[in-house]
């Protein structure tokens, strides 16, 4: 196993507020990494702190280290490192385009693709790979808007593929989705761990279950507890890691 | 009871909404009456294309192509002025300020779009046209040129306000979206954030011309009032509107000038209708 993303003594605050206190975690390459808890243990804060969406956010300041393949995140240059560790939110977040649109969007202002063909060849397997090119390779042109929110979803998930980051983080993706495009999105994302890292923060204990390598409980901004997913499900070493994915509180 | 009232507010607000339809009408089948008489007699082609206005001469000459142009050249150079530097006003305070800042600013454009246009025109007259006599080396600074820079003044508000409703409420995960995936702050505002806002600038900028084409007191002061057709954005121009609101005085009422005036009025009713359709077809279009 490789070590792909390293956290070291990351303290995050909202105004004096402080969500995240001393996080240490190392992320794997080609893994998916749960990070489950209740409400406010800080996932959220924690998955934008990775790709620093947070920096909007005037309250929020941060310390500590984090670094991508040894290189430290925070003096990267940002659209840099967002290119590299790429974001998929709760709600699907087509823009107001058409589908092909939404797909070569990104390629094209990060100037990965030049030529017409090389967007057809990118859209065809980007979508391919979140398997959504059947339902809809015959209306491209279509508003992304039109079609459902699962597609939506998966199409939110092929714009992030089409600019081939090396970690993608999901941030509760099916929190919105019916039962079937939610496993739609699982199956694409157990298929997305050969070729990518993955970061996946759910509210959703049995969902974590069936897909993370392995599991991060965040319990008050503190990391309670990370272990293969097996072993933190069947023999937690904390009681509140145990309370927590036996449904006593949260 | 409560049933009463109910279907009593229900009719209230139907008569409202209807009001305004009756009201739409009546102006437009008085326009028409008036208006009709004259087109009869002098004859529409002529009176379009017609490049004399000498409605008092003898034989009198009511060709108002020359107040077509006059009106078409300051609202061209109006919103020319007008729609870059409000739309980027709206970028600024929506995306870009802080937010002190912000709040200050919103409040002194929606202070700007309550100065009465006359004000306008006024300090136009007193300040701003012996500059544009002395930097341009023209003979009169009473000239298209000034009206179209007193104009879009005025219709920047209009724009910067509208905009900026329709910028803000671009829901935030577009922006979200957009920079998670590696976009400057640039990029995404130019690619994702105008285009989501896209209808509301257009209609921003709809309202915008028919404040200006509508305009009446500031252009007479401004322009010149000269009814002749205009060698360059430095002439002197009359605009229809203030054709109508100059000469309403004098006419004798029915007679051939009083109706040519209400014809005038007919045309710009068309040419507003014209703007406020073919907005409506843009959004229309952009829903879809």
């Amino acid at each position: 196993m490789v070590n792909k993303v390293t956290v070291k003594d990351l303290v995050c605050y909202y105004g004096n507020k402080c969500v995240l206190n001393l996080l240490n975690i190392q992320i794997m390459k080609n893994e998916i990494l749960n990070i489950i808890g209740p409400a406010n243990s800080g996932k959220t804060t924690f998955l934008r702190t990775l790709n620093r969406m947070n920096e909007y956010n005037l309250l929020y300041s941060y310390d500590g280290k984090i670094y991508l393949d040894g290189k430290n995140i925070f003096t990267m240059k940002v659209e840099q490192l967002r290119r590299r560790i790429s974001m998929l939110f709760a709600m699907p977040t087509p823009f107001p385009m058409s589908i092909y649109d939404n797909i070569v969007y990104a390629p094209k202002h990060l100037k990965l693709i030049k030529s017409k063909a090389e967007q057809n060849i990118i859209v065809e397997r980007v979508l391919k790979d979140v398997s959504l090119w059947d339902e809809v390779k015959d209306r491209l042109n279509w508003p992304a808007m039109k079609i459902s929110g699962g597609q939506q979803q998966r199409l939110c998930i092929a714009r992030v593929l089409a600019i081939n980051p090396e970690v993608i983080l999901f941030d509760e993706p099916c929190s919105g989705l019916d039962p079937i495009s939610t496993a739609k999105v699982e199956q694409t994302m157990l298929r997305l761990k050969q070729k990518y890292t993955i970061v996946f923060v759910t509210n959703n204990v049995k969902q974590a279950f069936r897909i993370g390598d392995r599991t991060a409980f965040f319990f008050m901004g503190e990391l309670i507890e990370i272990n293969n997913t097996k072993q933190l499900f069947h023999s937690p070493n904390n009681k509140k890691t145990a309370d927590y994915i036996t449904g006593r509180f949260g | 009871m409560r049933k009463i009232i109910d279907s009593l507010t229900e009719k209230i607000i139907f008569i409202c909404g209807m009001l305004s339809i009756v009201f739409v009408i009546l102006i437009f089948s008085f326009l028409f009456k008036e208006g009709f008489s004259f087109f009869k007699h002098f004859g529409c082609i002529k009176f379009v294309f017609g490049t004399l206005w000498y409605p008092t001469s003898e034989p009198a000459q009511f060709g108002i192509l020359p107040l077509i142009i006059g009106s078409f050249l300051v609202t061209l150079g109006a919103c020319i002025v007008a729609i870059p530097i409000g739309i980027m006003t709206a970028l600024y305070i929506s995306e870009i300020a802080p937010k002190y800042l912000r709040d200050i600013l919103k409040f002194l454009v929606e202070l700007i779009a309550t100065i009465p246009s006359v004000v306008i025109g006024f300090v136009g007259m007193i300040f701003f046209v012996p500059v544009v006599k002395l930097v341009f080396k023209v003979p009169t600074g009473l000239t298209a040129f000034s009206g179209a820079i007193m104009l879009a003044f005025m219709a920047i508000p209009t724009i910067v306000t509208i905009s900026e409703d329709a910028i803000h409420s671009v829901p935030c995960h577009y922006r979200e979206g957009a920079l998670a995936l590696g976009a400057t702050k640039w990029q995404t505002i130019r690619r994702v954030v105008l285009k989501a806002a896209m209808p509301g600038i257009i209609a921003a900028v709809m309202l915008a011309i028919g404040r200006v084409v509508g305009e009446t007191m500031a252009v007479m002061m401004i322009t010149g009032n000269a009814a002749s057709i205009p060698h360059s954005v430095f002439s002197p121009v009359r605009t229809m509107t203030a054709t109508i609101a100059a000469e309403m005085g004098e006419t004798v009422r029915g007679s051939m000038h009083y109706q040519a005036l209400f014809a005038i009025g007919l045309v710009l009713f068309v040419i507003t209708f014209i703007i406020n359709f073919i907005a409506d077809l843009l959004l229309e279009t952009k829903r879809k």
